[in-house]
């Protein structure tokens, strides 16, 4: 009696130990059936604190900006050396001068700005003026201390452009409001709004591939000549700092 | 000290016309448009000291402000001229409210005078190269100065007449 309840306890699922392990079992069925999406799911919260964060972002970043600028500088060594070949118009960043708006006129009749840089820091009449955005205008006038510069807006200005998209060069004018008009000698020319519009290569006043605006909009043809309204890029009411570049003719 | 500044504040008030020229501030413009500041200078002198005195010190404050402008095609000058010619035939009037608005409305035609014959001047040196687009801006500017040049014209200039007018010193 006493040797048949012994074998009766001894049975397997008597054991606790038996139980564990058959939890341990189902557990990892459950594991490979679901192709360790628990394991996945845990490994995701306790590797957060280690992923690439922000850190690698400004690594990888930073590589693609250092990228971008030896490429552009091979560019424009490139651009320099070909315009070099067809003695074209040119300006480097060696020429520049930076200047402080001093005064400023970009209503009524007048445009103009004047800037705290004159013929004693070197400004000479017919530079030209840049600002954030692009060009802003040419200077006028200089005296010892200051320079004064026609704004592109000033009905006394006039600028060789070029219309990147349709490629062919035209002419803007100020009309003393501050959308200076793009003239273009050709009903047919294909401009539309939004084409973006820079200095002109070939032009003998100002350097090259200067950004200017873009086309706001579109006049109806009137004498075998098509106009267009010029949204600057570069705002003069609100420029305090600009760059004067001189211009090799 | 005083003195000096009392009896020279037409010739000080003369001096500062340029500068606030120059100055251009924006808070006071509208449609980026200033009053025409030297019109208020040029009223109460040439309502005191007459018409001749207008004329010559028109053309002094159009050659000062040509000198300004790089606008080397167009001049202030015939419009001042006009102005100072015209504003020293003007009498004072006896009721004190009634010569505001007198100058307010004076300063705005003299303001119409100027705009118009810069504009002219304007249309007739571009007159090849698309004359139309000229129009609609340059109304623009003229009517926003006359508005302003009205509003403000009241306040200031008879704030100038009465200190010229006290300063006691006529222009010989």
């Amino acid at each position: 009696m006493l040797g048949i309840r012994r074998i009766s306890t001894s049975r397997w699922w008597h054991k606790k130990k038996s139980w564990i392990f058959f939890g341990i079992f189902l557990f990892l069925v459950f594991v490979r059936i679901s192709k360790g999406s628990i394991y996945k799911d845990f490994y995701y919260f306790i590797s957060k604190p280690f992923w690439p964060g922000q850190f690698q972002k400004e690594v990888i970043l930073e590589s693609i900006k250092q990228e971008s600028l030896i490429n552009f500088n091979l560019l424009t060594k490139d651009n320099i050396r070909l315009r070099k070949i067809l003695s074209l118009q040119d300006s480097s960043n060696n020429d520049r001068i930076s200047a402080a708006v001093i005064s400023r006129k970009t209503g009524s009749w007048w445009r103009q700005i004047i800037l705290n840089k004159g013929s004693k820091d070197g400004v000479e009449i017919g530079n030209t003026v840049v600002g954030p955005g692009g060009l802003l205008g040419r200077v006028q006038n200089t005296s010892l201390f200051t320079s004064s510069v026609t704004l592109l807006t000033s009905p006394e200005s006039k600028v060789g452009v070029w219309v990147d998209r349709i490629q062919i060069n035209g002419l803007m004018v100020g009309l003393g409001d501050d959308y200076p008009r793009l003239i273009l000698y050709s009903k047919d020319a294909d401009i539309k709004v939004g084409d973006f519009v820079s200095s002109s290569p070939a032009s003998t006043l100002l350097p090259p591939n200067i950004p200017i605006g873009i086309v706001h909009s579109i006049d109806e043809p009137f004498k075998a000549r098509k106009t267009a309204k010029i949204s600057l890029l570069a705002k003069p009411y609100a420029i305090d700092w600009v760059q004067i570049l001189e211009v090799k003719i | 000290m005083y003195k000096f500044f009392t009896k020279k504040i037409t010739m000080i008030f003369f001096i500062f016309v340029p500068i606030i020229f120059l100055w251009h501030p924006n808070w006071l413009g509208f449609l980026g448009v200033q009053p025409y500041w030297p019109l208020f200078w040029l009223l109460p002198w040439s309502m005191i000291n007459g018409s001749i005195n207008g004329l010559i010190f028109g053309l002094f404050l159009g050659l000062i402000l040509d000198s300004l402008t790089l606008d080397n095609n167009f001049t202030q000058i015939p419009g001042l001229i006009l102005c100072g010619f015209l504003f020293g035939r003007i009498k004072l009037h006896s009721d004190i409210v009634l010569n505001h608005f007198r100058f307010g409305l004076i300063c705005s035609f003299g303001s119409f005078l100027c705009g118009t014959l810069y504009f002219f001047q304007i249309l007739f040196k571009n007159f090849s190269d698309g004359t139309f687009l000229l129009f609609i801006p340059s109304f623009q500017n003229i009517l926003a100065e006359v508005f302003l040049t009205g509003f403000f014209a009241p306040f200031i200039c008879s704030q100038l007449f009465r200190m010229f007018k006290s300063s006691g010193r006529k222009f010989q």
